[in-house]
């Protein structure tokens, strides 16, 4: 049973008057440890498929599973939860706040997760140091480097151990070095703790050297489902 | 999350913009300075009022009884020899202050609306307030004493000046007076028949301002009292120079009226052996007391009316020196009727809540009586419904600073709308989000509250420094603001609920920030 699965997935905007499909009728499937790239030029829908699978949306038709439980009939509430627990989401952008500390960013998820004050900061030495970070964690974003960003970021989803690791284009703001770096670093980290990863890319190459199966996304389908 | 890591996350957003929130806290702190001002005035109002000026002559306690006047009595005596005669029902409405009183005590009540104790129609069967009533009254249940109000008017010669004196007669024991507790010199009567007087501050600084017109002139005739500048050693000193000093008395030669032996009972011997001289060609008689004690003009707002009497010499000495008094009509009514009794009787009860109580007793002994009680509470009324007033005043300024918070708690919420983003994406939920605002809003609430409380304080300082100064100028000062903790309290949490309320919508906004939206990179 997959670990994550989009069954029959449509997911409409309104854009003013016109109303944008951004999927349509997609079904997928994520297994447990598996590394899952999902590829498709801009505006294929492959970053709306992604929001659905870290439940920072929910779809007009279909509905998403997760470990075979539907995530449909979750609350606003139950669905926080769900982002807090389950899954964790690094982006293009990092998204780190700005005025923490990459350690702070990092306790902030730790809070949410209600981890008590006295932990939340040697678990987040922890997490920084698991990324290679121990030295940096009292700097701010705008202190460290993109890839340091970026690692802050994974550290951040890593924090309440999620089943699945949600990337949105991660090497997205990184020159081609550092996003080698970056992949290394997931790929090893996968293979380390069997971790769940899904990656948005428009990237080819990365997808084709680092996932284990590709789906491939056009104006809101799947052409390519590799499996 | 727990509300600790809120309330931290809260602050820090509050540091972040140290500006704005200082700004948005201003807004609160006028609203609550305002309130505090307002309502504190009020409240000082009520206090200088009601608890300063009543409680320190003990009104609460207090209840005057009121015998049937002699127009009365006459009524009542002509209707037993004359049985046919209806009796006329607008006795009760004639004057009620037929002898010493000049027709003009404020202490005698309205007819009519003095009391729910106060018997309602006229009656005739009223009894004679005699010292037998009296004794009755003292036995009732709470009733700490019962006398007869002794107060009359006598010429008075004190430092070579002789003018007219409204003299009241005192019970020696300090506790059965509490205006005598506090002495600016000296103290209370040795005993019940002493030839002593106690004066006022006031009575020695009227025969000073006398001697002295210069000072006369700043003299403060306003509501906001009186009493000389000066200071408090001055004062003291003043008053003690007068203790021991000699006040004459000046009556009739005893021969002039129809003297009777006993008064009620009381064997009179007025005039005992070497107790009184003559004055020239022996037209008048004087009767010599020491100053014994020296009473404080109290400060603050000065009902005159209540405290009148200047002079006080002790209960035994006034009984007999009414009696050397009466006046011609006294006299006649005396020779129709007998004696009249007493005018007045003050009972004074254990605690207040007893007085309506006691004041039914009264009623059953057949004599009208009047308290402040009813008219207390609706005093209290009335300022309950003026310091609401004056609250709503200050509420409008609070209320202006709501829309001050909810302006920046929205732009706080425009600035951090992709930080809000961040939180949902990485497992905030609404309620946190919307619980981070509303204690944003409640420390704005409190920040502003406390100073505001604090500013209002001050302003009440300064103001009433000001009018002290320049306003009233003389005499103790007056303290016109009361803050009590209930107040401060109150704004503070009135603070801090307004802006809870200016917060519901930002709040709710924030809650709603579509997290995917917040998030898409520019």
């Amino acid at each position: 049973m997959p670990i994550l699965e989009a069954r029959s997935v449509t997911r409409e905007y309104h854009m003013g008057a016109e109303t944008v499909r951004a999927l349509s009728d997609v079904s997928a499937g994520i297994e447990r440890g598996e590394f899952v790239a999902i590829i498709g030029t801009s505006g294929s829908g492959k970053s709306t498929l992604l929001n659905l699978f870290g439940g920072l949306d929910r779809p007009n038709e279909g509905e998403i599973l997760f470990d075979g439980k539907s995530l449909a009939p979750l609350s606003s509430r139950e669905m926080a939860r769900y982002r807090l627990r389950r899954v964790g989401m690094i982006f293009q952008s990092f998204n780190l706040i700005p005025t923490m500390t990459a350690q702070q960013n990092v306790t902030l998820a730790l809070a949410f997760a209600g981890v008590a004050r006295r932990d939340r900061r040697t678990r987040a030495d922890e997490l920084l140091a698991r990324v290679g970070l121990e030295t940096r964690a009292l700097h701010r974003p705008s202190e460290l480097s993109g890839g340091e960003q970026q690692r802050v970021a994974i550290a951040r989803a890593l924090a309440n151990e999620p089943d699945i690791l949600l990337a949105d284009e991660p090497t997205g703001n990184l020159d081609s070095r550092r996003a080698t770096e970056l992949m290394d670093f997931l790929n090893e980290m996968r293979r380390r703790d069997r971790r769940t990863i899904v990656m948005v890319t428009h990237d080819q190459e990365l997808a084709h050297n680092y996932a284990d199966r590709i789906i491939r996304l056009k104006d809101g389908r799947v052409i390519d489902g590799d499996a | 999350m727990n509300l600790t890591d809120i309330l931290a996350l809260a602050l820090r957003n509050l540091r972040q913009a140290k500006l704005r929130t200082a700004l948005t806290v201003i807004g609160v702190v006028i609203g609550v300075a305002a309130i505090i001002t307002m309502v504190s005035f009020g409240i000082g109002l009520q206090q200088n009022i009601i608890s300063n000026a009543f409680a320190k002559l003990d009104l609460f306690t207090v209840i005057t009884v009121f015998g049937a006047n002699t127009d009365e009595l006459i009524a009542l005596d002509d209707t037993m020899n004359n049985p046919s005669n209806v009796p006329s029902n607008n006795a009760d409405a004639s004057s009620n202050n037929a002898d010493d009183d000049s027709g003009d005590d404020p202490s005698d009540p309205p007819q009519g609306e003095s009391s729910p104790a106060a018997s309602p129609t006229p009656d005739l069967r009223r009894r004679r307030l005699d010292d037998a009533a009296i004794a009755e009254m003292a036995a009732i249940n709470g009733v700490r004493y019962a006398l007869p109000v002794l107060m009359f008017q006598s010429y008075v010669r004190y430092e070579g000046r002789t003018e007219r004196q409204r003299i009241g007669g005192a019970l020696a024991s300090v506790d059965y007076n509490p205006r005598f507790k506090n002495f600016l010199a000296g103290g209370s009567f040795t005993n019940d028949d002493a030839r002593e007087v106690i004066v006022t501050e006031n009575f020695l600084d009227r025969v000073a301002a006398r001697r002295n017109p210069a000072r006369r002139a700043r003299r403060n005739q306003g509501p906001f009292s009186p009493a000389p500048v000066k200071s408090d050693e001055q004062r003291a000193e003043d008053a003690a120079s007068a203790i021991g000093r000699e006040i004459t008395l000046l009556t009739l030669p005893s021969a002039a009226g129809p003297e009777p032996t006993s008064v009620f009972g009381i064997p009179l011997g007025l005039l005992e052996a070497g107790d009184q001289e003559s004055g020239p060609d022996g037209r008048y008689e004087t009767h010599v007391f020491r100053i014994r004690g020296v009473l404080p003009s109290d400060g603050g707002v000065n009902f005159d009316q209540f405290a009148r009497t200047d002079l006080y010499i002790p209960v035994e000495q006034a009984r007999r020196f009414r009696q050397a008094n009466r006046d011609p009509l006294e006299l006649m009514s005396e020779a129709l009727i007998g004696d009249a009794g007493y005018q007045r009787a003050e009972v004074r009860v254990m605690d207040p809540t007893v007085v309506r109580d006691v004041q039914r007793e009264i009623t059953k002994l057949g004599f009208r009586s009047f308290s402040l009680t009813n008219q207390i509470d609706e005093i209290r009324y009335i300022f309950f419904v003026v310091n609401g007033g004056l609250a709503l005043l200050g509420g409008i300024a609070l209320l202006v600073a709501s829309f001050g918070i909810a302006n920046t708690m929205i732009m706080s919420i425009l600035e951090r709308t992709r930080e809000i983003g961040i939180m949902k994406a990485i497992g905030g939920s609404d309620g946190e989000i919307m619980r981070i605002f509303f204690f944003e809003a409640s420390l704005i609430g409190l920040l502003g509250g406390a100073f505001g409380v604090l500013a209002g304080w001050g302003t009440d300082r300064l103001a009433n420094f000001l009018v002290n100064r320049y306003v009233v100028k003389q005499g103790p000062y007056i303290e016109f603001f009361s803050i009590p903790w209930y107040l401060w309290l109150g704004a503070i949490a009135f603070a801090v609920l307004i802006s809870l309320a200016a917060a519901v919508y930002p709040a709710l906004r924030a809650a709603r920030v579509d997290p995917i939206r917040a998030l898409r990179h520019d």
